[in-house]
């Protein structure tokens, strides 16, 4: 920097800072790919909030007559065993495991940020900490869902636990690593050479430092998470019927995979579509928040 | 400020110490052995004046600054801010303490909080203290912009917006938001180019000047120490091999180490090559330092007594100590000692300094 640029220059006088939030959502539009994801998931969230006002019929009504219907213009993802629309269960579906992988997201997420920057910060709690996580993530998720199951009753409280704890751990590996970084900036000591006390050091110093890699780390996992969870739901550990969820759906109508194959793949279909959604914006926010790739 | 050196020191460090334990295992931690970064230093500082601090990288002189501050705990000795003593101060009075002693960092990227406001960096000491409210710390604020040179609505912007010298006033500006006495600047200048060290050189002396602080300037580009120091004490591997004051230093260095330092700035003119001090190999580990002399294993004069035991600080003139068993003895290379101000770099630069300071006016 020359000795004029101490007079005139400055870095850059639009973007105001890690806030510049307007920015990143350009940013975030203009990669096509993302833009598309984005469009999609909130239309996947859209009709899953408002599923009681879109779906067309009951997806707890059965009717006998119409069991195993392929689709068609009245029954447009056809009827099930039951004879119950898929249309309005997947929608209903829709918002169980949204529902699910959201609440394991951010449960977790709180647990495993809170718990990755008191280690970091706290330095003597850190091997604790961090073998506690070794532990909860030597534990498979599938595995803790069936112990929560057997305990509790199976059911979607066992799988929201069973989220949580695969969340933890990791989001508290990735929350210490960078909550480790920021220990290392001289600001965090200038705070504390002027005084600034421990709670205000880790809030306004230390986690504000290290949201963003959170925060994107999180919408990376959340895809994986609805994955275990409709993995949980299929397996019989999680919503017991006749609640719609996308992969209970999925396991009941394995059994008429070859009479109606539809049953089975229009719920495994709609995970597909929400989980790719979530990954490709996850990717994307990544991408646009990762100060390196920034130009 | 010969004058000043005569009042009651603003600190006195004595027998300052630190160890950092190297531990091992995963339940029970043992201790397999201790880095001694800073061993038995004592200073004191009178009001307005500027002690440096110089030494190699690795000589725990940016230890012993955070010593001073307690950013770390000391493992011995005692610090004394204003005749109190502040190594056992418990953690709510030393917070307290703090608006009194502040600190500059080297690095100005990494010193400012990029998610607060410039405005919020400098109300932050006050706020911490509860002194003033909001608008009053809004105003001190902008005030202290304008005292170290830059305008009072940058207040609003990030610091990410800010150039590195710009960056390195507004770390200048916080230290001085909730007016301390004592301010140690750990190498305030070393990550700025020369032209920028210059103003912030001269922005520091012009403070000085204008609020009686006083300086511990920890440093290791001994053009910057010679212009802006009053006093200047020399660490090797934790201890104080010298201190005097600055013309004493650079014009009758007495120990092997001081010498070599200065001789080791660069001189392009090769009739001096000749004359020239060269220290052989690495500074040793402070895990495992050299038994008696630190310096032994690298001294050009080094005698069996040196390496069996240790030299005291001892007074060779009146504030002028040295840690070294034959100084007496030891040629003094006054031809060195100038052939260092005779070097062109050197002199270019004190030069770019005073030029600075002529175009600069105070404030």
């Amino acid at each position: 920097m020359s000795a004029e640029a101490l007079d005139t220059g400055f870095a850059r006088e639009s973007e105001s800072g890690v806030f510049a939030r307007a920015g990143v959502l350009r940013r975030l539009a203009r990669d096509r790919v993302a833009a598309l994801a984005g469009l999609v998931l909130s239309a996947i969230v859209f009709a899953a909030l408002f599923a009681p006002w879109i779906a067309p019929y009951d997806p707890y009504f059965t009717d006998l007559t119409k069991v195993m219907q392929s689709p068609d213009a009245r029954h447009w993802f056809g009827t099930d065993n039951t004879g119950r629309d898929i249309f309005s269960r997947v929608l209903y579906g829709t918002r169980n495991t949204l529902m699910l992988g959201l609440v394991g997201v951010i449960v977790g997420g709180f647990i495993g940020g809170l718990l990755g920057i008191l280690a970091a910060y706290y330095r003597r709690l850190d091997g604790w900490i961090m073998r506690l996580v070794d532990v909860m993530l030597a534990f498979p998720a599938i595995l803790i869902g069936l112990a929560v199951a057997a305990i509790f009753g199976a059911g979607l409280t066992a799988v929201v636990i069973a989220l949580v704890v695969a969340t933890v751990p990791d989001v508290a590996r990735v929350a210490r690593g960078a909550a480790i970084g920021v220990m290392g900036q001289e600001f965090m000591e200038a705070g504390r050479a002027v005084g600034v006390s421990d709670t205000e050091l880790i809030w306004r110093y230390l986690t504000l430092n290290c949201i963003s890699t959170i925060f994107v780390f999180l919408t990376l996992r959340f895809g994986q998470i609805i994955l275990i969870g409709a993995a949980l739901g299929f397996l019989g550990m999680g919503a017991q019927p006749p609640t719609a969820e996308l992969g209970m759906m999925a396991a009941q109508g394995r059994d008429f995979l070859f009479m109606a194959p539809h049953i089975a793949t229009i719920p495994s279909c709609a995970i597909f579509v929400i989980v790719l959604a979530a990954n490709l914006l996850g990717d994307a926010f990544r991408d646009v928040l990762d100060p390196r790739l920034q130009t | 400020m010969s004058d000043a050196a005569n009042s009651a020191p603003v600190l006195q460090v004595d027998g300052l110490v630190k160890h950092f334990a190297v531990t091992r295992g995963l339940i029970r931690r043992k201790t397999i052995g201790l880095v001694r970064a800073v061993e038995d230093v004592s200073f004191e500082i009178a009001r307005g004046e500027t002690l440096a601090l110089v030494g190699e990288s690795g000589c725990g002189k940016s230890t012993t600054g955070r010593l001073i501050l307690r950013l770390m705990d000391p493992t011995a000795g005692s610090v004394r801010f204003k005749g109190k003593e502040i190594a056992d101060l418990d953690k709510d009075a030393l917070r307290r303490m703090r608006r009194h002693m502040q600190i500059i960092f080297q690095d100005p990227y990494a010193s400012l909080n990029p998610r607060m406001t410039v405005g919020e960096i400098l109300a932050e000491p006050l706020r911490v203290h509860e002194i003033g409210d909001d608008a009053s710390r809004a105003a001190r604020g902008r005030e202290l912009l304008e005292i170290v040179g830059l305008l009072p609505e940058h207040a609003r912007r990030y610091p990410h917006q800010f150039s590195g010298g710009q960056r390195q006033r507004i770390g200048i500006a916080r230290a001085l938001a909730a007016n301390p006495d004592l301010i140690v600047c750990d190498e305030p200048v070393s990550a700025l180019d020369v032209s920028i060290q210059a103003q912030i050189v001269n922005l520091l002396q012009n403070l000085q000047q204008r609020f009686g602080l006083s300086y511990l300037f920890i440093a290791h580009d001994l053009a910057v120490v010679k212009h802006i120091s009053d006093r200047v004490a020399v660490m090797y591997l934790g201890k104080l091999v010298e201190i005097a004051d600055k013309k004493t230093l650079y014009d009758r260095p007495l120990h092997p180490y001081t010498q070599a330092l200065l001789a080791a700035i660069p001189k392009p003119d090769p009739a001096l090559r000749t004359k020239r001090v060269m220290l052989q190999g690495d500074v040793p580990s402070p895990f495992r330092p050299p038994t008696g002399c630190r310096f032994h294993t690298r001294c050009p004069h080094a005698q069996a007594r040196c390496s069996a035991e240790e030299p005291l600080l001892r007074e060779a003139a009146p504030g002028h100590r040295v840690a070294c068993h034959f100084f007496e003895t030891i040629p003094a290379p006054t031809i060195l000692a100038r052939a260092g101000l005779a070097n062109g770099k050197f002199a270019a630069r004190l030069a770019a300094f005073e030029a600075a300071k002529t175009a600069r006016a105070p404030g």
